[in-house]
């Protein structure tokens, strides 16, 4: 499978905050979640690979081509949804699309029309008159309307109803369709990415976690309950994180087999992604184990 | 793409356009009216001068309410290189539209004094001066801080500007009476382009290595 992006020991400062390595790639084909939570680098690395930042080292390449030396090219084949749209808000969308249509060598006038009209969007209608859900619609629009090859979405669905959301999810599956495209897309919301995702990205505190197909991670890593009195020092080590309360306790793991082995009463059942997300992240990890430690220390 | 960008700006302006459009034709027969020393040159001037640095500020004051539009039009194919010579290319726009606006005056008007080559580059000069040294540091340090600059320049040229006029009788000026006014024109023209192209590299390398939110 080729590869839309590639994305090489990135790194960025920003004061307190940094990218630090960051490496991942994006096959062509697929739609990609970039997930984290808030602060965790999503939309620092979106922006770093839209050339928004600078002082970036590392090597980004679109399409097989490095986009610090062909970057209209490469931008030209990106279709674009910032998280507020990214608008002059006192124009019409009829004004901002003029604005945006000449930057564009493929800008297909007739796909413009046929989105705002799918979308119910009036293009004499002024931007700051426009719902978070049909800002985000016409934002699309506007991304879909140059035979874009990769569609990247800094959290299109945060703040929107989940029939908007649902909405959207429906046009990137049917853009996919198209195929020779991907979507990559940033948010916290992954019960989004149940529905379409085929490939996950994860980053936490500026560093890439994991990267994986969807349906390989939610096969690798399992949420188990059981009662807090089996729990040890030695098998609490199996657990990506653990939540105890008086009726028993809630852990995620990726060692099943051996989890199975050494607590035989347990409950099994399959994660969510946000499971996984939680499971992985530094803050997380390092709370449970201090509040083990200091478990320990009161008994 | 430099003319969608340079139109982009009228659009973001499009109701202090208007506006500006009555001041700019009002400022010559009221200096006329008022100060019928201040006619002529100085009158085609000051109505530049306002014209192209309240609609500048009203345009940098839209790209600082709206900072992510900046970003999303640097996200789109436009080079960054070009968003800075469409500020430049605004100014030069509104300037041409002052002297057309001028010239009929003058047609209208014939107390305002004749209209000439030399005049209109005269005050180019003078635009291009302050716009080269305004737009580097606008794309620097942000439209906040920079906005006070053009509150003194205003303020400043209804004073400034009769004091210059005193500078004909300079004895060291006479050299410049001595040049034909076609050369005169040439040279200025040359000293404009070279200040303007100046500025637009440095803001250029400003406004690249910023990062946009």
């Amino acid at each position: 499978m080729t590869n839309i992006l590639e994305v090489t020991g990135l790194n960025k400062s920003y004061g307190d905050f940094s990218l630090s390595n960051v490496t991942f790639s994006l096959p062509e084909d697929c739609i990609t979640g970039f997930i984290g939570v808030n602060g965790a680098g999503k939309t620092t690395t979106l922006r770093s690979i839209l050339r928004l930042t600078t002082n970036t080292s590392g090597t980004i390449k679109l399409f097989g081509l490095d986009i610090e030396k062909h970057e209209s090219e490469s931008k030209n084949r990106i279709g674009v949804v910032m998280d507020d749209g990214g608008f002059y808000d006192e124009l019409t969308m009829s004004e901002m699309k003029n604005v945006i249509a000449p930057a564009y060598s493929s800008w297909s006038e007739q796909d413009y029309k046929s989105y705002m009209d799918r979308f119910s969007l009036n293009p004499k209608q002024k931007i700051n008159t426009l719902s978070k859900g049909m800002r985000m619609k016409y934002a699309l629009a506007l991304a879909l309307s140059h035979k874009a090859e990769l569609l990247i979405m800094d959290e299109p669905t945060s703040g929107l109803d989940p029939l908007i959301r649902s909405q959207l999810l429906t046009i990137l599956t049917d853009y996919m369709k198209e195929g020779g495209k991907g979507v990559f897309f940033s948010t916290h919301i992954t019960s989004d990415l149940e529905k379409v995702a085929d490939m996950l990205i994860m980053i936490d505190h500026g560093k890439i976690v994991f990267q994986e197909e969807k349906d390989t991670l939610l096969e690798s890593y399992r949420v188990v309950k059981g009662d807090t009195k089996d729990l040890n020092e030695e098998n609490r080590k199996l657990f990506q994180n653990i939540k105890t309360t008086n009726f028993g306790f809630t852990g995620v793991t990726n060692q099943i087999k051996e989890v199975q082995e050494c607590l035989p009463g347990i409950v099994i059942e399959r994660p969510t992604i946000e499971d996984i997300m939680l499971s992985n992240i530094e803050g997380v990890r390092n709370n449970v184990a201090s509040s083990y430690k200091k478990g320990l220390c009161n008994r | 793409m430099l003319l969608h960008l340079i139109k982009k700006d009228f659009v973001i302006a499009k109701k202090y356009v208007w506006l500006m459009l009555i001041v700019v034709l009002l400022i010559p027969p009221f200096i006329l009216w008022r100060m019928p020393e201040l006619t002529g040159s100085i009158s085609f001037v000051i109505s530049a001068v306002f014209a192209v640095f309240m609609l500048l500020m009203y345009v940098s004051m839209k790209e600082f309410q709206y900072p992510k539009a900046s970003a999303m039009l640097c996200a789109t194919p436009y080079p960054r290189s070009l968003v800075v010579m469409s500020k430049y290319g605004f100014c030069v726009v509104i300037f041409a539209a002052c002297g057309v606006i001028y010239w009929i005056e003058t047609l209208l008007l014939p107390k305002l004094g004749s209209f000439n080559f030399g005049m209109v580059m005269a005050a180019f000069v003078g635009i291009s001066l302050l716009i080269s040294i305004y737009l580097p540091i606008q794309f620097k340090v942000g439209y906040e801080k920079t906005k006070f600059f053009f509150i003194v320049v205003i303020m400043a040229s209804p004073f400034l500007l009769p004091q210059l006029l005193k500078i004909n009788g300079n004895p060291y000026l006479a050299v410049i009476h001595s040049i034909s006014v076609a050369l005169l024109c040439v040279m200025v023209a040359l000293i404009s382009l070279i200040l303007l192209a100046a500025s637009i590299l440095i803001s250029i390398r400003i406004y690249s290595k910023k990062d946009l939110i």
